[in-house]
């Protein structure tokens, strides 16, 4: 087996992207009341999503004229209208210098022509074979540590790392690598508040990928960048540049969300143990326990569009060249949508299909995967930690941020 | 069993449930849904779905 290309880690070792992620996303303890607030205000309000919440500037798009557009109907007519809010130029001031030429930087045809290559790679009958390959020894790995303590802090010792790990075993990491690939690739999103080390990450990671495509076209194998390296759609291969941007976007994309959307997911059942235990007796539960809580606290509470033309929604006039703060964190706790919004209970009955993944042509492309990764993680946990709950002794769980939620501790006692 | 899925998403159509908010209702066989519906999760053609085995 060849050797796989070296990763460098940032020249500035000491630098902690971790903590700077923390200071950018804030310490938001909970949105929602103000949320609810604005959606009260009307559906297109002026100003950004970011500066309800946190004083700390954005220096890519904090300049430029936005509106934050509220409530299900009106956040489902954005992303559904691309014609009309586009993501090229949301995106390309942020994503775009952190990844590249991503799929998230591109509008139609463009976008439509590269997306189906890539979702072809994701479709929901080829990521479920990698549940029993690829997640349940990453989990299992994770787990075999605190088993035997009866306690634990499951975002510190498990849901931080298994979606990072599923990752790097797709790219067939050195172990030895795994911290510094983590590293970069949080560094690599603080290009949006102007930290030099983002760009220099996202250069590291883009050399470091380049030399593995030249691997694997060189010698394929059966693991998902071969199959990337390789794909061909009306005979020509997937260009260079756009291929190393997505592999750039998995690692938040793939990673970063699966980690907070698990998070929240464990956090509801816990703090529901009525929920936690319907759950554990009946695992046919899961799906729907997944879709509440992306729901509940999904693991982006807005997004950006960029709108083409002068439009309107709901009459609320919306002028071209205007950045629009998608809020999708409204739509999913909109009360006309989903009654008692604010609870978080699995046995919804009749509701909507929440908007965590988004709609339209942009929706999640890693979607089908995060469900698999959820759903063995969940019942790993359960089959595996019995009579699993809050730790009474210890602080509970606190989902904080603004943009991107996550609580950060989540500590559990179980039987052993 | 093999479903039509969009191959833009990954969303599958079930005859049983339809697509209400489409205006499919529950039961219609997939030869009778217009060339014009789109797919609920991601605006693709009807043209864009694939027979798969899932």
């Amino acid at each position: 087996m060849t050797a796989l290309p070296k990763l460098e880690d940032l020249t500035d070792q000491s630098f902690d992207p971790f903590q700077i992620e923390k200071l950018s996303t804030g310490d938001c303890p909970d949105p929602y009341p103000r949320l609810h607030e604005l959606m009260a205000q009307g559906t297109v309000i002026e100003g950004s999503y970011r500066k309800e919440f946190t004083a700390v500037p954005d220096v890519q798009m904090g300049h430029l004229p936005q509106v934050m557009v509220l409530g299900y109907d009106a956040v489902l007519h954005v992303l559904t209208h691309p014609e009309i809010f586009r993501n090229k130029e949301a995106f390309a001031p942020n994503l775009g210098r952190s990844f590249g030429n991503t799929v998230t930087v591109m509008d139609a045809p463009e976008h439509t022509r590269f997306r189906k290559i890539f979702q072809k790679a994701f479709l929901p009958q080829v990521v479920s074979k990698w549940g029993e390959t690829i997640v349940d020894p990453v989990v299992a790995r994770l787990m075999d540590p605190f088993m035997a303590r009866g306690e634990a802090d499951l975002i510190e010792e498990f849901t931080h790392h298994y979606p990072f790990q599923v990752i790097y075993a797709q790219v067939e990491l050195d172990p030895a690598q795994a911290p510094v690939f983590h590293k970069l690739a949080i560094a690599q999103i603080l290009s949006s508040i102007g930290a030099p080390q983002g760009q220099e990450a996202s250069g590291k990671l883009g050399t470091f990928f380049a030399e593995l495509l030249r691997q694997k076209r060189g010698n394929p194998g059966g693991d998902l960048i071969s199959h990337l390296a390789t794909v061909e759609a009306d005979g020509e291969r997937l260009p260079d540049d756009v291929l190393i941007s997505f592999l750039r976007q998995l690692m938040n994309a793939g990673g970063d969300t699966t980690y907070r959307g698990t998070s929240v997911l464990l956090t509801g059942l816990l703090t529901h143990p009525e929920q936690l235990k319907a759950v554990t007796e009946d695992r046919s539960l899961i799906p729907q326990a997944i879709d509440e809580a992306l729901r509940w606290e999904g693991p982006v509470a807005s997004t950006f569009r960029y709108c083409a033309v002068d439009t309107e929604i709901n009459g609320q006039p919306i002028k071209a060249g205007t950045f629009v703060n998608t809020v999708i964190g409204s739509a999913n706790r909109d009360p006309s949508k989903f009654p008692d919004p604010d609870k978080f209970d699995i046995f919804r009955k009749n509701t909507v299909r929440h908007l965590a993944f988004a709609s339209g042509p942009h929706l999640c492309i890693g979607q089908h995967l995060a469900r698999v990764e959820m759903t063995r993680a969940l019942n790993a946990l359960l089959d595996r930690l019995p009579n699993l709950r809050l730790d009474p002794d210890k602080p509970a769980p606190a989902i904080v941020g603004h943009l991107l939620r996550v609580p950060e501790h989540l500590w559990v006692k179980f039987d052993t | 069993m093999k479903q039509w899925m969009c191959m833009n998403c990954g969303w599958v159509y079930d005859q049983a449930l339809g697509d209400p908010l489409g205006e499919i209702a529950p039961g219609t066989a997939w030869e009778d849904i217009p060339d014009d519906w789109q797919c609920p999760d991601c605006g693709s053609l009807k043209s864009d779905f694939e027979m798969v085995e899932i």
